[in-house]
């Protein structure tokens, strides 16, 4: 064996991210993800396209509800593979072998949340070719794409660092997940509020302040509306600063990735 | 002590109203094999995961590799650890597994590989190297994770429980590749583990924890003297002889009674475990006419010691 000196690597993030990497898609963990995704995708897209082609659905409608079941569960996924980043070496007794090396914690956490991003960047490029096939002949091809991507990234984003920032705290896995989906579902829920109570100043800020709420806004409005890309940029002022603040705490919490969760 | 030893004051640590360990004080020279024993529960686990930067202590100061507590990352990087039933990435090769660590560890590519592929061959590991290691036997995780240990050449190894789960040849395979790496890289050892037997035959020194605190601290001889721990003085008689062996040593006082063994019978004495004793009850046997057959010493190791020191008061 090669005697060397030995120092710690100077990008560890990078190490263990390609590591993720590797896990993730050649483990066969996220191409499943993945194609349970691109099933999901189909039934959406064949079902707006037949109520496109029956006139029940305006086009751009119906591009806008597959891009947004495109970004949303395209954030799940992120979600559910974030969450599972350190709860699940912990419950599966291989966060101390990761514990034991000498790199920062917080390049731990920032590999892991980039592999998970790398579930969100492929679930885009899957749903491509859906939102071409309904969005063709309208001319919002572009537009819906450059919108979806970057709603999603937010999304993506903002899921991440919750799922990273629940992973570090939880003492299991099953617990992160619950928990994870539970504020997910939470997230969700101003999506689903009848229009009435969408209306006038209280109406407007409770959308404004979700993340989903205002991310989903601005995508209808680009792509339904026809708006430009700057027009309504003030909806993404909520999910930008989820994001922000998401990674940001990811990244603090960074000291609590210990063997019993929750810091020690 | 030395720049690559292990050096702590006052170490403790509670997990809520339990304390897991009180005010261990311990000093390791260099190049020791250390073994570092207790029951169930006693702090060993948590002793090393404090030494190791895992754990934070609640009080105290340490050094490891000449290295202060303060500096975790440069501690992590002059130790190797086989955790206490360390789990492993299931669908990782062998090589993969030691390669990523490797890397962690600041090895280059190239140099990751090749300390990879040298630990498996070290470890008996080369010819699973591509195999996931979810096909690997207990034995085999065990020695891939002293393969881990060794990635960094560390100056300090902690073994925690090494031979945990393993049948008795897995046993001393295992001990036998710790006496090695321990014999031919010089580095400093701490092996926790329950089996006695082995911790005297490849430990210079010896601790053992009870409840927390450290209850016995020196080589193993030293430790046996202090313990003293009862001994008992077995010598084989013909079957036949039995009755007139322990007569003659009943009428000179000492107690004897006889001690089934299939093929053959033995006289059991309760002695003080001085030589003279012994002497004295041979003699009496074979003024008695007695043929004796074998003598065997009992206690005076290193598990009677353990009981002794361990057992509740």
């Amino acid at each position: 064996m090669t005697t060397v000196a030995l120092s710690p690597p100077r990008r560890a993030w990078l190490i263990v991210f390609r590591q993720e990497l590797r896990d993730l898609w050649l483990g066969g963990r996220a191409l499943g993800l993945l194609f349970a995704f691109s099933l999901l995708l189909s039934a959406i897209t064949y079902l707006t396209a037949t109520n496109s082609l029956l006139n029940f659905l305006e086009q751009r409608e119906s591009v806008n509800l597959t891009l947004q079941v495109a970004v949303a569960v395209g954030a799940l996924l992120v979600l559910l593979t974030a969450a599972d980043a350190l709860s699940g070496e912990r419950e599966r007794g291989t966060l101390e072998s990761l514990l034991l090396a000498p790199v920062q914690r917080v390049d731990l956490v920032a590999g892991k949340g980039l592999a998970a991003l790398s579930v969100w960047a492929a679930a885009f490029v899957v749903s491509i070719p859906y939102v071409w096939f309904v969005a063709r002949g309208v001319g919002i091809v572009g537009a819906a794409l450059v919108g979806g991507f970057v709603v999603g990234g937010l999304l993506a984003l903002f899921l991440a660092g919750l799922g990273l920032l629940i992973s570090s705290l939880s003492g299991s896995n099953r617990v992160s997940l619950s928990v994870s989906v539970f504020v997910l579902l939470a997230l969700f829920a101003p999506t689903q509020l009848p229009a009435g109570a969408q209306q006038g100043w209280a109406g407007d800020l409770f959308i404004r302040i979700d993340p989903f709420s205002s991310s989903l806004h601005y995508l209808g409005k680009v792509v339904v509306d026809g708006h430009s890309a700057g027009q309504d940029a003030s909806w993404l002022l909520s999910p930008f600063i989820a994001a922000s603040a998401s990674i940001l705490l990811a990244l603090g919490a960074s000291r609590f990735v210990t063997l019993r969760g929750g810091g020690s | 002590m030395s720049a690559s030893g292990i050096e702590a004051h006052g170490l403790a640590k509670a997990y809520g109203k339990v304390r897991a360990l009180e005010a261990l004080d311990l000093a390791v020279p260099p190049g020791v094999v250390l073994g570092f024993l207790g029951p169930n529960g006693a702090g060993k686990t948590t002793a090393i995961r404090m030494l190791t930067t895992v754990l934070k202590p609640d009080a105290g100061t340490f050094t490891v590799a000449g290295i202060p507590h303060t500096k975790p990352l440069q501690i992590r990087q002059r130790v190797g650890v086989l955790p206490e039933s360390a789990g492993y990435p299931e669908r990782q090769s062998g090589e993969e597994f030691l390669r990523y660590h490797a890397r962690l560890f600041g090895h280059t590519r190239e140099s990751a590989r090749e300390t990879a592929r040298s630990l498996l061959a070290e470890t008996g590991l080369a010819e699973r190297a591509g195999s996931a290691i979810g096909g690997y036997s207990r034995g085999m995780r065990q020695r891939l994770g002293i393969a881990r240990a060794l990635v960094n050449e560390p100056a300090v190894v902690f073994l925690d429980e090494p031979t945990l789960g393993l049948d008795p040849a897995g046993q001393r395979q295992m001990l036998e590749l710790v006496r090695r790496i321990a014999e031919t890289r010089g580095a400093t050892a701490v092996i926790s583990t329950h089996l006695l037997g082995e911790v005297e035959e490849v430990c210079g020194r010896v601790v053992i924890l009870n409840r927390g605190r450290i209850v016995a601290d020196g080589t193993v001889a030293e430790i046996v003297s202090r313990a003293a721990a009862p001994r008992r003085v077995r010598i084989s008689v013909p079957l036949e002889s039995t009755p007139q062996a322990i007569e003659a040593l009943n009428e000179r006082g000492i107690e004897a009674a006889p001690n089934t063994r299939p093929g053959e019978v033995e006289v059991t004495l309760s002695a003080d475990g001085t030589e003279r004793a012994i002497r004295e009850a041979l003699r009496v046997v074979l003024d008695a006419e007695v043929p004796v057959l074998g003598l065997e010493l009992e206690g005076g190791r290193l598990s009677d010691a353990f009981l002794s020191v361990t057992e509740p008061a």
